[in-house]
Order: C-alpha cells, then structure tokens, then sequence
C-alpha cells in the first residue's frame, strides 16, 4: 500500500511538471516563474520548502525522545520568519531579480560580488543537499522496511528531482512544494485531532501519561541539551539563519511585488506557526502511545516515531486502517523529501546560469535561449553530483549539515545582506570579506567540532565521526561565535577596502535605498522580464 | 540602473518620513522579538525547575513559554501587516 500511495503521489507531481513544462519557455520562467506566482501560493511553497522531512520525522522523533527539548527547536524555526518579514523578503524582492547577487550588486556595483555570492549560494545549497539526499537514502529504506536500500533510493530520489526541475522548472518546483505542503498539512492535522481525541481533548492528560512514562524531567528542558551556550548558540543560528538561505531568498523572486512577497511570508508563517504547535502533540502521543523504546528499536534517532503513531492511531498494527495510516504518511514523508531537494537543486542552478555563466562568464550578454539551456544542464549537473555526494556521504554522520547550512547562512550571507541595505559606508570588499570570510571561519569552526571530531566505538559501523580525535572547539553549532565574525569580516573588509566616500557613493546607496524603501520601478512583473 | 532620478526623490517629505518611520519600526519590532525569543533558551538552559514547574494541569511552564512565542510571533506579524498599510501608503506617495 505504502508504494501504491507513493506512486500516486509521483504520478500526480509529475502530471504538474509536464503540464507546468508548456509555461517553462524562457530563463526567466525557469528562474522564478516569470514572477508570477500568487502570494498564497508562494507562502504555502516557502512553508513547503521549509517543512522538511527534518522538521516532520525529526523534531516528532526529537520530542518523542527527549521531551520538552526537541519542541525548542519547533519553536526557532517558526520564529526565523520574523527576521524574513521585517528585514530581509521586500527589500529582497525590490533590489533583485534573480538571485540575492543581484541585489548586492545593484547596490555595490562590483561584478566580482556577484561571483561570491553565487558561490556562497552553491555552498551552502551543497550542504543542505547532501543532509537531505543522504536523510533520503536512511529514511526511504526505512520507510519501506528495507525492500528499497539506500543505494537505489539516492539515485531514484535524484533522477525525480531532476526531471521536476529540469522539464517544469521553477514553476513546476513551486507546485510541487504546494502539493506536498498541503498533504503534511492535511496528515499533521488529522493525526492531531485522532491524538487529542484519543486523550480527551486535553493536552495537561496527554503530558501527564508522558510524565507517568518516562518521570516530570520530560515535561521540562534540559534532557537533550546540557549546555545552555550550545543551546543558545544553536537558537542563534536557526534565528537568523533562515533570512540568509539561499533556497528560501530566491522564493521572493517568484512574486510580482513587495506586497506579495510579504502576504507570502504571513501565508506562511501561519502554516509552519500552526504545523509547528502539532509537533508538540504528534512527539508526545507517539512517546506516550508507543514507548521510548518501540521507537528506538524502528530507528535510533527517532526518525520512524510519526509514521508508527499514525499506524497506532488509524487502528494498530495489523489492521486495515494502521495499515492506510503508516502508508500514507510514509508517502508523505518521501513527497517531502523530492520537493525540498527539487527547491534546493533550482536554486543551485539558478545561481549558476544567471550569475557565473551569464553574469560574469558572459558579461550578461547571454540569450536567453542560452541560458534556458545552460540552466537545464546545470540542474542535470547538481542533480548527478548530489547523488554522487549523496552514496558517498551515505555511512556518515550528516545530521549536523542541515545546522551548518544555517550557521554559513547567518555568518556569510545575513551581515552582508544587512550591511547592503542599511550601511552608507559599506563596499564590494566588505562584501566579498564577509562572504568568504564567513563561510571559511564556519567551516573551520565545524571542522574542528565534535560534529567531525570525536572518538567513536570500534563497533560502531554508520554515522562514524570523520576525524577520531577529541574536539579543539567545543560548541556544536558555530552560530554564537562565526556570527559575530561574519559581521567583523565583513566591517573589516570595508575599512580595508575604503576609498574617500564621494557624493556618487551617496547617490548610489540613496537610489539603493529609494528602490528597496518605495518599490519604485519594480511594478508589476516588470521586473522579471527587463 | 541609473541613478539619475533619485536625488530629487530622496528631498520628498513622504520619502523622508517613510524612510524615518520604517527604520524605527523594523529595530524596535527586531529588537523586542530577538529578546523575547531568547527568553526561551536562557530560560531552558539557566533556570530548569522554572521550566518544569507545572502551571495548568500538568502542562509546564516551559511550554505555556514555547507556546506564547508562537502567539508572539503570530501577532507581531498582524502588527507589521497593519502597520505596512501607512508604509504602503507613504511608499506611493513617495513614487509619485
């Protein structure tokens, strides 16, 4: 059952991408859709693209294993979207066309920036890529009890990805997100209701069958993380991080307006908001319903507690309904995984045709023809390299990749992105300090962690730490230290860069400014076609 | 790309205000949610038993505090929205 419904789900996203394919006729459609997405729809594919099987699989896991703990990450990841509504989405949507390149450079006027920028995208897409591909491969051979190994699910998940982005393009990919967020949203609400049916509508009685289970320390924080600056410094990250990925940025440029790009953020902000609240119920009724230890038996990490408790509630093990329950939300869980890594894969290769091959390769004088070309070969390119990337990282530990995506995003991308809009004195080698200066400093930061370094048990023979050493720098998620750096290099770099400030640097940032304040010359969909 | 519209632009009294009243918005607004959120893991990693101290039924401090971030979050978003209006409004007059 579990492939019937799966296969039912591939049949109707890729019934979208041919048709979505007639529309997908020029760079400008396989980029953004010609902007003309609808600012509902785009809320709903930001929420999509943000409600990753990480979010669903694993923060329920999270909770169902660690209590109250796991919640605090449900919490960071909705909060994030202030920081996109107040700061980064109309700004965005007013100075770019594109790609976040185009926005630094229309302020900073400096080619070189648009190489960084596109390259900091690429970065930090591979990372969340290869988190998710190798998530991919674990889960979908756990989901379907081993019948399709992780071998086979790395290239299958690949090969659809690419035939949803390449054939249908961006708009395809937005539909794609639209159907699978609506899916985990109808199942999350469904499996909610059965929950607080099941414990008298009251969640005080469902904490307290948790708290009989497993002690009060459940109920309260501190199970999952003992040290308050690891914690804080993971909270850091995930606030400010989201306005900083790439993935999520190129979403405002599907809109026609700065309006639309902020209805899209309160459209989505009231999904992620009201899923995120579920998580809560969903982790508790599996711990409480299944057992802490039914649940690491399925899979250690936790990842199989949200299919298991909708076998438990659509009837057991065994029966026709438990049946239809886990199939269908495993179904879910592998829409899911396809339509994030889909958002993730167009905006790698957006990145590239628009900004090294036509931007700076091309000096921006590529057809559009040529580039409607070069941006199918390059989505066939990241989609190969992904699944390759993918089985080799397949043993590995990746978890940490997915924290990391955020932490280079808050470090390289946010300080140069707040600097551009609100700094008359910032310039292009500030920018391109704070970019490479950001994404070395994190990565060095991460490379001596206990995320690469630590000393694991000979037997232990998957998720093995690449270096067998103990950890020199001891927070598992950079954010509180490379933020603040990413700031520094990025004002550093400007110093160093600073030439005397004439009235053209003036005039440069007022129009900046202008543009990004009143949307003055950005009306309609304009923009996407000049 | 050109620049040469725009000094004029920049002396418009609805520019000028919208430009005053958006900055003072946007770091009043981030300010007091990036404290109110952080209120969550100070809390959760300095002060445990205030977390667990139950307050409705068996429902915890912690999460009636996780819960009100999300209520936050949900309002201060209406308040943007609401108060977009008037930038909106501004940003039009500042075109024109």
């Amino acid at each position: 059952m579990t492939f019937l419904l799966a296969a039912m789900i591939v049949a109707v996203t890729l019934a979208v991408t041919f048709w979505a394919s007639k529309r997908n006729t020029s760079a400008g459609d396989f980029y953004v859709a010609g902007g003309r997405i609808s600012a509902s729809q785009n809320g709903i594919a930001i929420a999509g693209d943000y409600m990753s099987a990480a979010s669903f699989l694993g923060i329920t896991g999270l909770i169902a294993l660690n209590g109250y703990d796991g919640f605090m990450y449900s919490v960071g990841w909705f909060i994030a979207y202030l920081t996109v509504l107040f700061i980064v989405a109309e700004p965005l949507r007013n100075l770019g066309k594109y790609t976040l390149a185009d926005m630094l450079v229309y302020r900073l006027k400096d080619p070189r920036v648009r190489t960084y920028a596109a390259v900091s995208t690429i970065v930090i897409s591979t990372f969340y890529m290869i988190a998710q591909v190798v998530g991919a491969g674990s889960l979908i051979s756990l989901l379907s009890r081993g019948a399709i190994s992780a071998d086979l699910a790395i290239p299958l998940v690949g090969v659809l990805m690419i035939i949803y982005v390449v054939v249908g393009g961006m708009l395809a990919t937005t539909w794609v997100q639209i159907i699978k967020a609506m899916l985990l949203m109808f199942a999350t609400i469904v499996m909610t209701v059965l929950i607080l049916n099941r414990f008298g509508w009251s969640f005080s009685n469902l904490l307290g069958q948790v708290e009989a289970k497993n002690g009060a320390e459940f109920l309260g924080a501190g199970v999952k993380y003992k040290n308050p600056i690891d914690l804080i410094s993971l909270c850091l990250a995930l606030v400010l991080g989201t306005a900083g990925l790439p993935h999520i940025l190129v979403r405002f440029f599907t809109v026609p307006t700065a309006q639309d790009a902020r209805k899209s953020v309160v459209w989505a902000m009231a999904l992620i908001g009201a899923f995120y609240v579920m998580t809560a119920f969903m982790g508790n009724a599996a711990n409480a319903l299944l057992g802490k230890d039914a649940i690491e038996a399925a899979n250690k990490a936790g990842n199989m507690a949200a299919p298991l408790l909708a076998e438990n509630l659509f009837g057991g093990a065994g029966t026709l309904g438990g049946e239809f329950g886990l199939a269908f939300v495993t179904a879910v869980a592998f829409a899911t995984i396809l339509a994030v890594v889909a958002g993730l894969t167009i905006s790698a290769s957006t990145s590239f045709t628009h900004d090294i091959y036509n931007g700076v390769l091309k000096g921006g004088q590529a057809s559009e023809k040529d580039q409607f070309r070069v941006a199918r070969l390059a989505t066939v390119a990241v989609g190969v390299a992904a699944i390759l990337l993918g089985l080799a990282a397949k043993t590995q530990n990746v978890a940490f990749l997915v924290a990391l995506a955020f932490a280079l995003a808050a470090s390289a991308n946010l300080p140069v992105i707040l600097f551009t809009l609100f700094w008359r004195r910032f310039n292009a080698t500030g920018a391109m300090w704070g970019i490479v200066g950001g994404i070395l400093f994190t990565l060095l930061l991460i490379a001596i962690s206990p995320n690469i370094m630590k000393i694991d048990p000979d037997t232990l023979t998957t998720g093995r730490h690449l270096i067998q050493a103990n950890a020199i720098f001891p927070l598992e998620n950079p954010g509180l230290i490379s933020i603040p750096a990413g700031f520094l290099f990025a004002y550093l770099g400007t110093l160093i860069g600073a030439r005397r400030h004439t009235p053209e640097d003036d005039r440069i940032f007022e129009d900046m400014q202008f543009r990004a304040y009143t949307g003055a010359g950005v009306d309609g969909t304009v923009a996407a076609h000049d | 790309m050109t620049v040469s519209r725009v000094p004029s632009a920049t002396r418009n009294a609805a520019y000028q205000q919208l430009v005053a009243q958006r900055n003072a918005f946007t770091l009043t607004m981030t300010l007091t949610f990036l404290v109110l959120y952080f209120l969550l893991p100070v809390l959760a990693g300095y002060n445990k038993p205030l977390m667990a101290q139950k307050v409705l039924g068996n429902v915890t401090f912690g999460y009636v505090l996780a819960f009100a971030e999300f209520i936050m979050g949900w309002v201060m978003a209406y308040i943007y929205v609401v108060k977009a209006r008037t930038f909106d409004r501004l940003a039009q007059e500042a075109r024109a």
